[in-house]
């Protein structure tokens, strides 16, 4: 019998408290002998050890790689639910590196010493039960609502779940007796004994009772992994079990591997001399003659996949970080910040060959929709979906300075623009993005990029000097001026028609602190205000760009519009001149002006796993003046009631120096960004068309989502477009990434 | 005027948060590097968006080399002191002596409640945490013959073995307000940490509440200086003076000073989530604080 389990080889380290380092110093030994994890006892009622959990917290700050267990935890001297948060803690502050190992409790009489409620042996298998219940509930986040669990001997009655462990902490249990043995078939992942308590005859009766118990309620007997604790010595010659060369335990242990179905073997000893001698002579020789697949998912999370996707022939290179909609990180990755989302499957690469292999895979499923994610930001592009694959370029976060004389930094296109700024501040420089410090670098720099440094700096595409895009037949390649030059114009604008970007190299200016205000301006005639601010807006030196926000007026209330302005200057005086203007264009309500560095005004965004719901709604376009004609429909669009979250921003300035043909964002003579979002589609779609439409040209493709094909070619204009369609079909003849304003080969080219 | 004479003590309470999952640690990592002796943590086990405090107090001090790692304050009531005593003691002799107790009474009973533990009334409570104060020092105390031997109306610990003993004399810290609870630390605490953003009246109150301590420490037969005061600080630095502790460093020098000379507060921590904050406080503020002291009890 084997149940299909990757191999897995483990040390159990005595967890001795004198000399208090010893067992540190064994546990990293065990990572450097590329041991797959490392696992003490727990007794707290021996004072010559350490405190199970706090070893292990430590021995995680002291690792990087080998993963951590107890082996196994006493549960009933532990409050399940505190244990619960603890678990999910270590978990995420060792990067998903625990295991647990759970036990009914031994050693009754001293456990009880020491303050703990000590039961019969059948009922303390019902307290472990209930302990499992309540871990897994305070794991599980994705109802969001508050758990109850257990009842009995531990309960958790109202108790918000969370924090979310990094990975599913899987529960493995100590069991010996036939009550536990089922437990351990209805609900843990693992079965933990030690050969010594088990012997040979145990294992296949353990496994029978396991294997039945699971079936039972529905699971496979392959959900639940074998591991078993061994000892012994190395001499050249044999005396007993385990007690001889290296090739004798290598003989002896294949067949618990390959008949028993143990997938994980761990071996109980204090000796560097037998870590090492196991390390180099046993694994290698049992990882060769018990060859096993590298991932498996247990039957619960395999019955939440979705059609149509071959989860199983997934490379081993995405396999582990990948995430389906059974595993407990789904909740975390599934949505984005303003669109929910259901995908089958979330690939999370970390490496350019990653990508590659993504996008291969992505190929092979031409069938469902492929979403490409940075920030998961997105407005119009679908970067997730419905039972579709999505590409996470998340843990793209490496900064770098190329060339500090030029001011040359390569940026992870899975950063945020607000760790962009944290990144470049302490050099004294910065990268206009947007107004807001969570989106992502890898939609924003490949569409545009209108933000507070706008005029004075130019869009944040226009910083851009190379970049490495994975293309869609998996290629790797530089794209700059010299190399793919046609890419390199198309990803300015189109990024997300012609590849994946995994890091741009930008040129970025010398900023010092900003002027940083924000006022409350007077609308009441919405139209006089807005002719004059415009008025005021282009008038301004280049060193302001501000962006204005406004609501419906509500009845009852002063209508009001709220401008957020940044001056790229450190000078008070400066910057109160040159607000001055902008301020004055109707009552002023309130403000506050602060000088600060562009990074602090910049961090305005919480860091929280995304949770949006719905599909946002949103329109786009450009003005090159706010006339008393585009006021006045600005007015009646307000008027409507149809967009409760209206902003113009200031473009224009340096971002007008650039001409249109060079690169694919080609809006280059606009002043002003108008965007309005809206509750209903068709509400705002009427009022937009009738009022906006026909006072605007073109629009900002990241601020629009009227599915209408019509907006692709306001999006691109004709030149720009045709442009485009020949560059699609050379670098995406099939048209794979198509999750945000597609545009379709031309077939000419093709 | 109440100085008790003790150095003065300047560390960070940092907000516990999960996520982003590193950055309590960076912000400890940092306040260790400005050289502060303490990185503090609040502990509320029910809070779901919260690391758990002893994990991440563990976690932090395996990273860490010089600072001081404590609970501000410890939940009691979800933590078996006997356990906490061990565990106390490990993370002390791993950490080659950087640990103290902060340990509180409770105060969110239906969180607590929630999460499976037991609801006291306040005034349990207190008797509780003198209980559990007495376990964990009698798990400590291991010059003493025979096992542990505590047979509370709160906790039992009857017949455990003593030990770990810690590598240094680990203090308890108790945050407390009330009269009870003051009279409690007095008596058993070798430290008083409350927060100044929970005195109605601000720092004049911490006359009356000192009155209470050294009250009871003095009918235990401890001198007051055996109590070291803490205190928590909000506030804010801005150019210019604009209230109690907002203002520019040399201000809160001064501030502080005052605290340490009135009302003998020696151990500042600042509720402070930016390594800025961080710098400033550890760089300026603390040297400076020091020196003022120093002049005026010489
Ligand atoms: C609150 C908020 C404020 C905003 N403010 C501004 C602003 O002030 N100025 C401004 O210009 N924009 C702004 N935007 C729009 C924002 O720039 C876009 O939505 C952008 O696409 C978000 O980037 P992301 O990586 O976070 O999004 P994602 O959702 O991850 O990606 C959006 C789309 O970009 C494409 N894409 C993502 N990553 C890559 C990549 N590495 N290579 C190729 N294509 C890729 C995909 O097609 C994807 O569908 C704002 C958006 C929000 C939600």
């Amino acid at each position: 019998m084997n149940y299909g389990h990757p191999l897995e080889f483990g040390t159990f380290v005595t967890p001795g408290n004198a000399p208090p380092h010893d067992p540190v110093a064994l546990a990293k030994r065990s990572e450097e002998l590329g041991f797959d994890l490392v696992t003490f006892q727990d007794h707290p009622y021996l004072p010559a050890f350490h405190e199970m959990w706090t070893l292990l917290s430590w021995v995680a700050g002291q690792t990087s790689r080998i993963r951590l267990a107890p082996n196994v935890i006493n549960v009933p001297m532990r409050t399940p639910s505190v244990l619960a948060r603890a678990a999910a803690s270590l978990d995420l502050l060792s990067g998903g590196r625990l295991d647990l190992g759970l036990g009914a409790g031994a050693y009754r009489e001293a456990a009880a010493a020491m303050g703990a409620t000590v039961l019969p042996p059948r009922e303390s298998v019902d307290a472990l039960s209930e302990a499992i219940d309540i871990i897994r509930a305070l794991h599980d986040v994705s109802s969001g609502r508050p758990a109850r669990a257990g009842g009995t001997h531990h309960r958790i009655v109202g108790a918000q779940p969370g924090p979310a462990p990094a990975h599913h902490v899987p529960i493995w249990l100590g069991a010996l007796k036939p009550r536990m043995l089922r437990l351990t078939g209805e609900k843990a992942d693992g079965w933990l004994p030690s050969f010594r308590n088990v012997g040979r005859d145990g294992l296949v009766a353990g496994n029978k009772v396991i294997d039945e118990a699971a079936v039972a309620v529905g699971r496979e007997p392959s959900d639940i992994r074998r591991l078993l604790n061994i000892s012994g010595t190395f001499s050249a010659t044999s005396s007993g079990f385990l007690q001889g060369p290296p090739s004798q335990w290598v003989d002896e242990l294949l067949p618990l591997i390959l008949e028993d179905g143990v997938g994980t073997l761990i071996l109980a000893t204090d000796s560097p001399a037998i870590m090492e001698t196991f390390a180099s002579e046993v694994i290698p020789a049992l990882r060769a003659a018990a060859p096993a697949p590298t991932t498996f998912k247990p039957s619960g999370v395999r019955a939440k996949r979705r059609p149509g996707i071959g989860y199983d022939e997934l490379p081993a290179s995405l396999a582990s970080a990948a995430v389906e909609p059974g595993d407990v990180e789904y909740p975390l990755v599934r949505s984005n910040y303003m669109r929910g989302g259901s995908p089958g499957l979330v690939l999370r690469p970390s490496t350019d060959a990653e990508v590659a292999d993504a996008v291969a895979f992505a190929a092979r499923h031409r069938h469902l929709p492929f979403g490409v994610r940075s920030g998961g930001h997105g407005v119009s592009g679908r970067s997730t979906n419905d039972g579709g694959i999505v590409l996470d370029l998340g843990r793209f976060k490496d900064f770098e300075v190329l060339d500090t004389a030029k001011r040359l930094v390569r940026v992870g296109a899975g950063m945020r623009w607000m760790e962009v700024a944290a990144a470049l501040e302490p050099h004294g420089w910065a990268l206009t993005s947007g107004d807001y410090g969570g989106v992502g670098v890898g939609g924003l720099a490949t569409a545009g990029g209108i933000g507070f440094l706008g005029r004075k700096h130019g869009l944040t595409l226009d910083h851009i000097r190379a970049a490495t895009v994975v293309l869609a037949d998996g290629t790797i390649v530089r794209a700059s001026p010299e190399e793919h030059p046609d890419l390199f114009w198309a990803l300015r604008g189109a990024g997300a028609n012609v590849g994946v970007v995994t890091s741009f190299d930008f040129q970025v200016p010398e900023v010092g602190d900003v002027g940083w205000a924000q006022f409350v301006l007077d609308a009441s005639d919405t139209a006089q205000m807005l002719v004059k601010y415009g008025a005021a807006v282009e008038a301004a030196p280049r060193d302001v760009t501000p962006f204005l926000l406004m609501g419906a007026p509500q009845p009852g209330q002063p209508h009001f519009a709220q401008v957020m302005a940044m001056v790229d200057s450190g000078d008070p005086e400066k910057i109160i001149a040159d607000l001055t203007p902008i301020a004055s264009v109707s009552a002023l309500y309130d403000q506050n002006v602060v000088i600060a560095p562009y990074a602090a005004v910049i961090a305005n965004a919480s860091s929280e796993p995304h949770r949006g719901q719905g599909e946002p709604i949103s329109r786009s376009g450009f003005v090159r003046h706010l006339t008393p004609e585009v006021a006045a429909a600005i007015a009646r669009l307000l008027g409507s009631g149809a967009t409760p979250f209206f902003q113009i921003r200031a473009v224009g300035g340096a971002i007008s120096d650039v001409a249109d043909e060079d690169t694919a964002y080609a809006h280059r003579s606009a002043n002003f960004q108008i965007t309005a979002l809206g509750r209903n589609r068709q509400r705002l779609d009427a009022v937009w068309d009738r009022e906006m439409y026909g006072v605007t040209e073109g629009l900002y493709l990241s601020f629009e989502t009227d599915p209408r094909p019509d907006r692709l070619t306001d999006a691109f204009p004709p030149a720009t477009l045709s442009r485009l369609r020949t560059i699609k079909a050379a670098y995406d003849p099939t048209n794979l990434f198509r999750d945000n304003f597609n545009i379709a080969p031309s077939e000419s080219a093709a | 005027m109440t100085d008790y004479g003790q150095d003065l003590l300047f560390g960070t309470f940092i907000t516990p948060s999960a996520r982003p999952v590193q950055k309590a640690v960076e912000l400890a990592v940092a306040a260790d590097e400005y050289g502060l002796d303490l990185a503090t943590f609040q502990d509320h086990p029910y809070q779901p968006s919260f690391h758990d405090t002893w994990t991440l107090m563990s976690y932090v001090a395996s990273r860490t080399t010089r600072i001081k790692v404590a609970g501000n304050v410890l939940n009691l009531p979800l933590r078996e002191p006997a356990l906490l005593a061990r565990a106390a003691a490990s993370l002390d002799l791993l950490s080659g002596g950087r640990v103290e107790l902060g340990l509180g009474s409770g105060a969110f009973w239906d969180g607590i409640a929630a999460m499976g533990g037991r609801r006291l009334t306040a005034g349990q409570a207190v008797d509780a945490l003198a209980e559990g104060i007495e376990v964990i020092r009698s798990v400590w105390d291991t010059s003493s013959p025979g096992g542990v031997h505590v047979r509370g109306t709160y906790y039992t610990v009857d017949g455990a073995k003593r030990g770990p003993a810690p590598a240094h004399d680990i203090g308890i810290w108790v945050g407390a307000y009330k009269p009870r609870m003051l009279r409690l630390t007095g008596r058993l605490a070798d430290g008083w940490l409350p927060s100044l953003s929970y005195l109605p009246g601000g720092p004049s109150d911490l006359t009356e509440m000192n009155a209470h301590l050294d009250g009871a420490a003095e009918a235990a037969g401890r001198s007051p200086s055996d109590i070291r005061r803490f205190l928590n600080l909000n506030g804010s630095f801005s150019a210019e003076s604009r209230g109690f502790l907002d203002g520019p460093p040399d201000q809160w020098a001064e501030e502080l000073a005052g605290l340490t000379l009135e009302y003998g507060i020696t151990g500042f921590i600042l509720a402070a989530d930016s390594p800025a904050a961080i710098e400033l406080f550890a760089k300026e503020i603390a040297p400076a604080t020091r020196e003022l002291v120093a002049a005026e009890r010489s």
